[in-house]
């Protein structure tokens, strides 16, 4: 690279994450130094080719979360038809390293979560007892571990699906949603839809109490139509996406529900149609919240929604491609606004933005799973 | 996924749970000094280093700081020791990986164990949640601290998601604790003037709106929604006409008939505000879509409607239709272009509401 990459500690990168506090300029979007007028593929498989070999030391703070860099990065180069690039085999293998094992059936009831770690920061191995006191399974890392076993084509009924599902149970709260490790942490959105994707993907529903679920989703969704993370916050787009694809997931919403009589939906289809429709901004790009700036990774979370509600034809495509291709990194990857530095995160989901954009060359995507439509029907 | 996001999860995101990017910025900080194997305090402690497997992927250039940090958290982890040093170590773990729970678990089970002020943990929270503001591990590790502190520490949330929010009047993460202190430990009192000094400083701030309906609806001093419609509606009326093409106050109108539909529709003030905008004949689209609405849910309108709706058509080649809410969606589909389908779909889907 001609200039240096991007150091988490700048001080511009504070001025940069703090998204506008008053009203965004209706005015027509920054006309930058000179964006490439197409999409870049090369040009991201080496971006995430790069990450698959070695992820700079200015990713380290994302350590924690190991497997879900991971799954961007080998999910993406499935989605620019460049999983060749990646050794199958070993990223199985690897992957599978990460699942915590009981050592007996007794064990699935001691209220551990036996899913997957995030990374190797905790996971040691079982002591001289044979017990693993350190399990910290978590489920956001669960989901990342199965979506990329499924892409690298590994059969999920090999491994103990039973264990994570028994134990993923002690996980869910009273009020139906999951915490994500059983030692404790926030409870929202995120992880009902973790949850739904994990028992999705297993093909098996014992994992959770889906109606609990259901009505801890139901009260997530505010007044103007969107959900929120939790019951009483503020509509936004990565909130709606996990609302709607869980409930999708689930099999309580039908595909398409726009063609069919929406009327009987147990959300409020038009409202919520409505509110994605004007998350669409001026600039072509999507926000995650009304009157905020648009940022990448909304091309997926809202576009997502809409293709699962059918809604997905009504938006502007030329306006969201001009706006992605001005967060498109002259590096490979995306950032999250226009002429920033790329990171892995938001190089995902430019590239989920433009598979939904039917950009050619890239695999078609499974919106409520969030990765290739081939990897989530087990095609490889 | 990602701050804000869960990776999603973000989340991000969302998706999942990812931590913010950014290692941990003390506002004051210890002189660290000496790397911790040249330290005589952790003479005793043989590091652990992480076992990355014989074929790993992702692999992640640790600077070498970091990785010692690290080791040394393993190896104090794994042998669960619960001293004063590890406690310390857990800072600079911290420090290292805010987004680590792993070592923000252990901290917690520390404080138990050394019988830690909570009041100190608090101040420690304090020195990094400015430049830590969106982690969530942060914010989880300060609820379950001041579960513990219970109504006493009330004050001081309120007092610290206020500071939160002066820098940055929108950040998810302060909202949240915000609506969850007032509903665990009370304090609602001034919570309504809190928004409305927010909304005064920024009309255009969603999430303040999104707290005053929070407020309205739930807290147990005002009486609940319908209660309070009256008074809401004659402010988010005055709010819309100050600032027609702002998307907030529109969204709070329809939101104070939440399951009254049938009232939304006949109450005059509702179509009122439509007509006073549309006739003003600036930053109409809201006013327009509402009145769609309005009339896909039975609302009569009368001759005034349709002149101000036509007095919005400039074309003359091109006659409006005489329906309508075929009329506004043809307008729609032309001053609102970006939706311009949308609102086609929304002609020849009538009358199916929104």
């Amino acid at each position: 690279m001609a200039t240096r990459g991007w150091y988490p500690t700048d001080s511009d990168v504070e001025e940069e994450d703090e998204d506008e506090t008053s009203s965004p300029s209706p005015s027509a979007l920054p006309s930058p130094s000179s964006p490439l007028p197409y999409f870049d593929r090369d040009r991201h498989v080496a971006f995430l080719e790069m990450m698959y070999n070695l992820i700079p030391h200015y990713y380290q703070s994302q350590e924690i979360n190991r497997l879900t860099l991971a799954f961007f990065t080998i999910s993406g180069l499935h989605l620019l038809q460049a999983l060749d690039r990646v050794d199958k085999d070993r990223v199985a293998n690897w992957v599978l390293s990460f699942q915590a094992h009981p050592q007996s059936k007794a064990e699935l009831k001691n209220g551990q979560f036996y899913g997957f770690h995030g990374s190797r920061t905790s996971q040691f191995p079982p002591d001289e007892n044979g017990l693993s006191p350190y399990n910290a399974g978590h489920l956001a890392s669960t989901y990342c571990a199965l979506a990329i076993l499924k892409t690298v084509g590994y059969n999920l009924l090999t491994i103990d699906k039973e264990s994570i599902l028994i134990s993923m149970r002690n996980l869910q709260q009273p009020d139906g949603s999951f915490m994500p490790l059983h030692v404790g942490a926030e409870t929202d959105l995120r992880f009902v839809y973790c949850a739904a994707a994990v028992c999705f993907m297993l093909e098996d529903w014992s994992g959770m109490d889906r109606e609990k679920a259901k009505e801890y989703i139901l009260n997530c969704q505010s007044y103007d139509g969107g959900f929120g993370l939790s019951p009483g916050s503020e509509s936004h787009g990565g909130g709606t996406y996990c609302a709607v694809a869980s409930l999708r997931l689930m099999g309580y919403i039908e595909d398409d529900l726009l063609s069919k009589n929406a009327s009987s939906s147990i959300i409020n289809v038009p409202l919520l149609l409505d509110w994605s429709m004007q998350r669409q901004a001026t600039d072509g790009g999507f926000q995650g919240r009304a009157n905020k700036a648009s940022d990448t990774c909304y091309a997926f979370w809202i576009g997502a929604v809409l293709r699962i509600l059918g809604g997905y034809k009504f938006i502007d495509k030329i306006a969201l491609r001009s706006f992605l291709l001005t967060c498109q990194s002259e590096f490979g990857g995306f950032s999250k606004y226009p002429e920033m530095q790329p990171d892995i995160y938001h190089s995902y989901y430019g590239c989920t933005a433009f598979s939904l954009l039917e950009e050619p060359g890239l695999n078609p995507l499974c919106a409520e799973l969030g990765m290739t439509d081939l990897a989530a029907l087990g095609i490889i | 996924m990602a701050n804000g996001h869960p990776s999603f999860l973000a989340l991000l995101f969302p998706p999942p749970a990812l931590g913010s990017y950014r290692t941990l910025k003390m506002e004051s900080d210890e002189p660290d000094g000496h790397s911790l194997s040249r330290r005589a305090e952790w003479c005793d402690v043989t590091p652990l280093p992480q076992d990355d497997g014989p074929n790993p992927v992702v692999p992640i250039a640790y600077k070498e700081e970091f990785r010692e940090t690290m080791d040394y958290f393993r190896a104090i982890y794994q042998a669960d020791e619960r001293s004063p040093r590890a406690f310390r170590l857990t800072r600079q773990a911290i420090v290292a990986n805010p987004g680590n729970y792993t070592v923000w678990h252990f901290r917690r089970l520390l404080l138990q164990t050394l019988n830690v002020d909570l009041y100190e943990e608090l101040d420690f929270l304090q020195q990094i949640a400015n430049s830590n503001s969106k982690n969530y591990q942060l914010w989880h590790h300060r609820r379950w601290v001041v579960e513990r502190l219970g109504i006493d520490a009330r004050a001081k949330e309120l007092q610290l998601t206020k500071k939160i929010l002066s820098l940055d009047a929108k950040n998810y993460h302060a909202w949240s604790h915000r609506q969850w202190v007032l509903q665990a430990l009370g304090g609602w009192e001034d919570e309504l003037d809190y928004c409305q000094q927010l909304l005064e400083e920024d009309i255009f701030n969603n999430s303040a709106w999104n707290q005053r309906y929070f407020v309205i609806t739930r807290s147990p001093f005002l009486g609940g929604l319908k209660a309070m419609r009256e008074s809401e509606v004659r402010y988010t009326v005055e709010a819309i006409l100050a600032k027609p093409e702002n998307e907030s106050p529109w969204r709070y109108l329809r939101g104070l008939y939440k399951d009254n539909i049938e009232v939304w529709v006949n109450d005059p003030q509702i179509s009122l505000v439509c007509l006073k905008v549309m006739n003003a004949k600036s930053n109409y689209v809201f006013a327009l879509s509402m009145l769609l609405d309005l009339l896909c849910h039975g609302f009569q309108p009368s001759e005034e409607f349709r002149d101000a709706v036509d007095a919005l058509w400039t074309s003359d080649n091109h006659p409006l239709d005489s329906d309508l809410a075929k009329a506004v969606c043809c307008i729609l589909e032309h001053v609102d272009s970006l939706r311009a389908s949308y609102w086609r779909w929304r002609k020849c889907k009538l009358p199916l509401a929104a």
